[in-house]
């Protein structure tokens, strides 16, 4: 559906009267990876790792430094660039993490879900406005909200529009980026549930990024792992919460809050900040903080590795050697 | 729409009713004697009459609710005083130089508003370019110059070296057709009035006469909305719901006219409410400096000349003015921004 190939993002940091550049915040680097048709891709990390700089250039809202983007549009691969991304916005599209400032406040609901169809060619009025009452619907809002301006609304009942407009042009791959992060707990699992409605209903393929793990664990058929711009681990979302075989992810997933009292589980505090991303260290970017790091891993930067050839990839040089904790089967129930 | 509008009218009376009496206030700071004057319709009324008769006349010996009351009933006849400077009752004065003032103010707001958003929204969109670079000295050696030197420095180059733009209203020659019978003064506008009169000579000759007037009322107007449209468009241009309108897929025009520059103009159309104002006093300096009859002039003149009557009357019309005119800001507010119509 999706092919994602040496992925960069370069951020140049200038200074000075004349704005020379004097650096690089390297935000993505060298990201690879695939979606397929109909499953839900995970990306998890912590803030500023670049999941959403990916996702934004992924969508070319953010003009990508390197590295090709295809999408499969009937079978065909198409390149997604600068050039083509007009057209092809309408096979994929992105729900945006903040509910409440991507909605235009002076624009009432029917026209915010209502303006991609016009872009893409539905001139007639009535036509459009009836799409807006369907996706609505779809969505749970109903048609009298259509008269109203976003203020109106929640920040759940917002996410909702934004995710009506994403389908507005009925996208075979949304990109969502933090969908739910804005929201209460409550409503979290309200537009999960409904993300998780629309994809059987409409056949979606979704790019998940996310910062919740238990989130990611919810919707998610593979989960990728980002770290410092690059991804660290993928695979399956069983396998890699159950057997995880980055340093990093274990880290991660011992942060999971439990809810049984009685389960008392080691959490593994990392120590140290993350580095700064215009300066990473060299050799694995984990090493200062992980507690397995050994001589090479300061000096050599581990590739992206297929480890037991069922898709399961780690960047660590140790992945095989590290017997690492991930969390009980019976929690993945 | 019209609900809002009809709300903000009952609003009115109120703010009228407060403007009468600050201008009251500010006037009881005169003694009865000066004060006399104001209420003095023609000079034949001064004939064998001492001021205690006429401060006893006009009940500027009562107390203060009464005078107030008293000098509201004149107001609402429409009855302003006698002006010395002017030798005409206040009322006539203002009637006879507004259309001027109106002129001028007209012609000084169509080009700030349009070109000071249009330059400030190619100043963002060139951001931190030589464009830019270049908008932003224009404006802020517009911002810095004051207008009185800039008028003179106008004067001074337009009309004494190059002998284009004299100061005035109208030539001599124009001056004395106009004021013939056979020129109908429609609107007492002189551009409008020589256009309907189809004397398209005297047309060309009171546009020569505004150029240099409205480009110095106009110019530190011009900075002032193009650094606000530029600062509101490029706070605009990183929100999120601009990213929205480019992932809708629609084209980079699209989204900059109907998105940004949209959003953009609520600042604008708050700021422009003040930019009357300022153009209105504005117009007391240039008027004065390019000989302009209007009521900045007539305004200036009569404060040379101590003349009461006229600066109180002069400022309670500046004042119901500003009053209106922040009602017609307020209604465009309400058009750009939908949220505050709801309210």
């Amino acid at each position: 559906m999706l092919d994602v190939k040496d992925l960069r993002k370069y951020f140049p940091i200038t200074k000075g009267l004349f704005r020379r550049t004097v650096g690089y915040v390297k935000a993505v680097e060298r990201v690879s990876f695939q979606v397929r048709k109909g499953e839900t891709l995970g990306v998890v990390g912590e803030s500023g790792c670049g999941k959403t700089t990916m996702g934004l250039s992924i969508m070319h809202l953010i003009q990508p430094t390197e590295g090709s983007i295809r999408l499969n549009v009937d079978g065909n691969w198409q390149d997604v660039n600068t050039q083509t991304i007009r057209r092809l916005r309408d096979k994929m599209q992105i729900v945006f993490q903040d509910p409440y400032s991507s909605l235009d406040p002076r624009m009432r609901i029917r026209d915010i879900v209502a303006e991609p169809l016009q872009a893409h060619g539905m001139k007639n009025r009535r036509e459009r406005y009836e799409r807006v009452e369907a996706l609505l619907e779809a969505v749970g809002l109903g048609a009298h909200h259509m008269n109203r301006f976003p203020h109106e609304f929640s920040g759940g009942q917002r996410q909702r529009i934004g995710i009506a407009r994403a389908l507005a042009l009925n996208p075979s791959l949304v990109v969502c980026d933090e969908p739910v992060s804005a929201l209460d707990v409550s409503v979290q699992a309200q537009v999960l549930n409904l993300l998780d409605d629309l994809q059987e209903q409409f056949g979606l393929t979704y790019l998940f990024i996310a910062h919740d793990l238990s989130v990611v664990q919810h919707i998610s058929d593979r989960v990728a792992v980002m770290y410092l711009g690059r991804i660290v681990e993928m695979g399956d979302v069983d396998s890699l919460f159950v057997t995880p075989k980055h340093p990093y992810t274990e880290a991660l997933l011992s942060a999971i809050p439990d809810p049984d009292p009685d389960i008392v589980r080691e959490k593994i505090v990392l120590q140290g900040d993350v580095p700064n991303p215009a300066n990473p260290p060299a050799g694995c970017h984990f090493h200062p903080r992980c507690r397995y790091a050994q001589e090479r891993c300061r000096t050599e930067i581990p590739d992206l590795k297929d480890i037991n050839g069922q898709g399961h990839l780690v960047a660590c040089h140790y992945a095989k050697e590290l017997d690492l904790t991930g969390i009980s089967r019976a929690e993945t129930a | 729409m019209l609900t809002f509008i009809a709300r903000r009218l009952l609003f009115l009376p109120v703010v009228l009713i407060g403007v009468t009496l600050l201008i009251f206030v500010a006037m009881s700071f005169l003694s009865p004697y000066q004060l006399v004057s104001t209420y003095i319709k023609s000079p034949e009324e001064l004939k064998n009459q001492s001021l205690d008769d006429l401060v006893r006349k006009y009940g500027l010996d009562q107390p203060v609710h009464i005078r107030y009351m008293n000098w509201m009933k004149n107001l609402l006849k429409g009855d302003l005083g006698y002006s010395v400077s002017a030798n005409m009752p206040v009322t006539e004065a203002i009637a006879k130089r507004f259309p001027a003032t109106l002129e001028l103010a007209l012609f000084a707001t169509i080009p700030v508003v349009m070109g000071g958003i249009w330059l400030g929204t190619i100043s963002a969109k060139h951001y931190n370019k030589p464009l830019d670079h270049f908008s932003r000295v224009f404006a802020i050696v517009g911002w810095s110059l004051p207008d009185f030197v800039f008028g003179l420095i106008l004067l001074m180059l337009f009309y004494g070296v190059l002998g284009w733009f004299p100061p005035g209203r109208l030539s001599m020659w124009a001056d004395s057709i106009v004021l013939t019978g056979d020129f109908v003064r429609y609107t007492g506008l002189n551009t409008i009035d020589a256009l309907l009169n189809k004397r398209l000579d005297i047309f060309w000759d009171a546009v020569r006469h505004l150029i240099a007037p409205v480009i110095t009322l106009a110019y530190l107007w011009w900075a002032y909305l193009l650094r606000i449209t530029r600062s509101s468009m490029l706070e605009v241009m990183n929100k999120d719901y601009v990213r929205t309108a480019r992932a809708k897929g629609l084209t980079e025009r699209v989204v900059m006219n109907r998105h940004v520059r949209r959003n953009a103009l609520i600042p604008v159309a708050t700021v422009s409410g003040s930019m009357v104002l300022g153009l209105l006093g504005g117009v007391v300096i240039v008027e004065t400096v390019f000989d302009y009859k209007g009521i900045g002039l007539l305004t200036a003149t009569g404060a040379q000349q101590l003349d009461y009557t006229l600066v109180l009357g002069t400022t309670l019309f500046y004042g119901l003015l500003l009053v209106l005119i922040n009602l017609v800001v307020d209604v465009l507010y309400a058009i750009i921004d939908p949220r505050v119509r709801l309210e």
